[in-house]
């Protein structure tokens, strides 16, 4: 029965949107899970292609940015039926992604471009 | 998803069953029946998953009656696991199912010795009691969990459910109150508050079960059970001695309520002649009975 | 590109071993964590109170779909001066000298702390003095001291990473990858658990001092203030009569 929580928002013109608690956590569960899949996978492209510098930091927020167009396509219009704030869906998580995806980017640089 | 349980391979079983082990849901009946064809000779080889397997099995087979298959998998179960107290619990099941209940509260009491904070084993003692239709001490015993055990929600909608069984609606209302406050969001306990304070009767609880019936229609606009009850109260307060602007708007909220309950209906029933009022209200009361049904399965 | 030639064998016996050895140490600590940790015993008054606080809070939080009545008289019982539940129930502060408390905490270290210390000493050792890559991003000379620990040169340039800076950047790049192979919640990732010990609250149900948590709710509940959300819904459904109504839940 306690999976059956509810989670509430307010829209602008006042009307209350009740979510069901555990499928939205559920949902941002699969989309960490993604995310992380897409740093470490941005890391290696990014270490094998050898990029340098800001390059590799702009590389990052492209396949970030197109990971969200991906998602927004896939949601259409009624996103908000599966995510209480879209905003979140791009900010969330955004510095731990950071981390592995400098890991790999470091990893196979080394690999590959540094001997 | 296939019916044939028969042709599912291991592998499917499995990951089937732990799907509703998930989910919660209980199913027992294709629980022991994908057992039977599927699993029953290859125990051994779902590895990891074997005991929790079974353990859901035996749930499944008390609920079925199988008593002989439950009792091969409790027996698995206490030679893999002697002391748990997570098996005493089931053992303590079996001997329910099996009407020994003193034997079973003797069980329950050691394991409540044990682990004082085990809250199913207290709910099953509760169950005993309710199972032997002692009610009033069912009542007393659910009280008594219920100040250690404060939000536990289903209990409270357990103890509502007693209450009623007594005809103590004021109390039942209570613990109604209780459950919605977990729950503020579900048009069926909304609805189930309006059917407990209609039932209690009076103007006052009228009122108030006016607009839980119109909360909870507000939170699902086809509840039929919630619409009818709108209806009925607000028939009620149109005929009493209440302020006019109050009756007035009473009937305005009736007269609406009647034409979403016959829009729903003719929905539903899309062959019946609209032009005949007659059978127009009979489909009213099948289509209603339909949704008693529906609400009872959900609510219990 | 590289201005500086790196054997090849240290690629071989250095760097993928650093990875390799992080990342199996991590899966290994999530294993043992699983192994050794108990079931915290609860205290039945702790349940009792922390079930308590839980109804109290929802009560502030969803009374107002309750009648007057209803609400008033939970929160008498919560907060009634003489007989309210936050009044009356006494209880001593959790002392956190407890022996169950104590082995909790030497096998919280032995976890975390130990394989950090033991792991990375090893690794400092046996890895020592090598430089083992570069980032491949200019970085500043304030970096040094962190990416070079164990080499100390002078000309060498910020963004080459010694062996045993190596083994830390794995440690904390690694995090999100065990959420990727264990799942959720797992114990492989000693940085978050070091937060957990840091306050001392790890997975509490109950804040450590209840009557300061009692005096807390019963504050909170005082001031709030009963709103009854039922009293204009026939309005709002007789106003709606004329728009379609739409089905607003989610799931």
């Amino acid at each position: 029965m306690s999976s059956n929580r509810v989670k509430t928002r307010e829209t602008k013109s006042g009307e209350i949107i009740a979510y069901s608690e555990s499928a939205v956590r559920q949902n941002l569960i699969n989309v960490e899970y993604v995310k992380t899949s897409l740093a470490s996978l941005a890391g290696c492209t990014a270490g094998i292609l050898g990029l340098t510098g800001l390059l590799g930091f702009i590389f990052y927020l492209v396949s970030l940015l197109g990971f969200f167009g991906l998602l927004i396509v896939k949601t259409g219009s009624n996103w908000q039926k599966y995510f209480i704030s879209r905003k979140s869906l791009l900010t969330n998580g955004f510095l731990g992604g950071l981390c592995t995806y400098t890991l790999f980017w470091t990893f196979i640089y080394g690999m590959v471009h540094v001997y | 998803m296939a019916d044939n349980y028969e042709e599912m391979s291991c592998s499917e079983a499995k990951e089937l069953l732990r799907k509703w082990r998930d989910d919660n849901e209980r199913r027992s009946d294709e629980v022991v029946q994908i057992f039977d064809y599927c699993l029953a000779d290859k125990v051994k080889k779902l590895g990891s998953e074997r005991l929790i397997v079974l353990e859901q099995v035996f749930v499944a087979a008390l609920d079925c009656g199988r008593i002989k298959l439950a009792e091969d998998c409790v027996r698995v179960l206490i030679s893999e696991f002697p002391e748990s107290l997570r098996i005493m619990k089931l053992k303590a099941m079996l001997l329910e199912a099996l009407e020994r209940y003193d034997d079973a509260l003797d069980v329950l009491e050691s394991i409540i010795n044990k682990d004082e904070t085990n809250a199913a084993a207290r709910k099953r003692k509760i169950a005993i009691l309710k199972a032997k239709g002692q009610i009033s001490d069912a009542i007393r015993e659910l009280c008594d969990y219920l100040r250690k055990f404060m939000s536990d929600q289903e209990a409270w909608h357990e103890l509502c459910n007693l209450y009623m069984m007594e005809g103590d609606y004021s109390k039942a209302a209570f613990c109604m109150e209780e459950v919605l406050l977990h729950n503020p969001f579900s048009h069926l306990i909304h609805q189930r508050m309006g059917d407990i304070r209609y039932t209690m009767g009076g103007q006052d609880n009228i009122e108030i079960a006016k607009s839980y019936y119109a909360q909870a229609v507000k939170l699902n606009a086809n509840n039929l059970r919630a619409l009818y009850g709108l209806y009925l109260c607000c028939g009620h307060i149109v005929n009493s001695k209440a302020p006019v602007n109050k009756r007035k708007e009473a009937q305005k909220l009736s007269t609406w309520a009647l034409k979403k309950i016959s829009e729903i209906t003719n929905d539903k029933l899309p062959r019946s002649t609209k032009s005949s009022k007659n059978s127009n209200q009979s489909n009213d009361i099948a289509a209603l009975e339909a949704a008693f049904g529906n609400l009872d399965a959900k609510l219990n | 590109m590289a201005e500086l030639l790196i054997d090849p064998n240290i690629r071989g016996w250095v760097f993928l071993p650093i990875v390799v050895i992080t990342f199996l140490v991590g899966i290994i600590r999530h294993y043992v964590s699983n192994l050794i940790s108990s079931t915290k015993k609860i205290e039945l008054t702790q349940l009792q109170d922390s079930q308590a606080m839980i109804r109290a809070r929802l009560l502030r939080e969803n009374g107002k779909y309750l009648t007057p009545q209803s609400f008033a008289m939970r929160r008498h019982f919560f907060n009634n001066e003489e007989s309210g539940y936050f009044k009356t129930q006494k209880r001593p502060p959790v002392t956190p000298n407890s022996s169950a408390m104590l082995t909790d905490l030497v096998k919280g270290n032995f976890i975390n702390v130990l394989p950090m210390v033991v792991i990375g000493g090893w690794i400092n050792w046996m890895f020592s003095g090598f430089v083992t890559t570069k980032v491949p991003f200019p970085l500043t000379l304030r970096f040094k001291p962190m990416l070079q620990r164990g080499v100390e040169l002078q000309s060498l340039d910020a963004s080459w990473v010694s062996s045993a800076s190596w083994y830390f950047l794995n440690v904390f790049g690694l995090r999100n990858i065990y959420t990727l192979v264990l799942g959720e919640n797992n114990a492989a990732d000693q940085t978050q658990s070091m937060q957990d010990q840091m306050s001392l609250n790890a997975a509490g149900q109950m804040p450590q001092d209840p009557k300061q948590a009692f005096k807390n709710e019963w504050e909170a509940l005082e001031i709030t203030e009963y709103k009854n959300a039922l009293h204009n819904v026939c309005d709002d459904l007789l106003v709606s009569v004329s728009e379609p109504m739409t089905n607003n839940i989610h799931h």
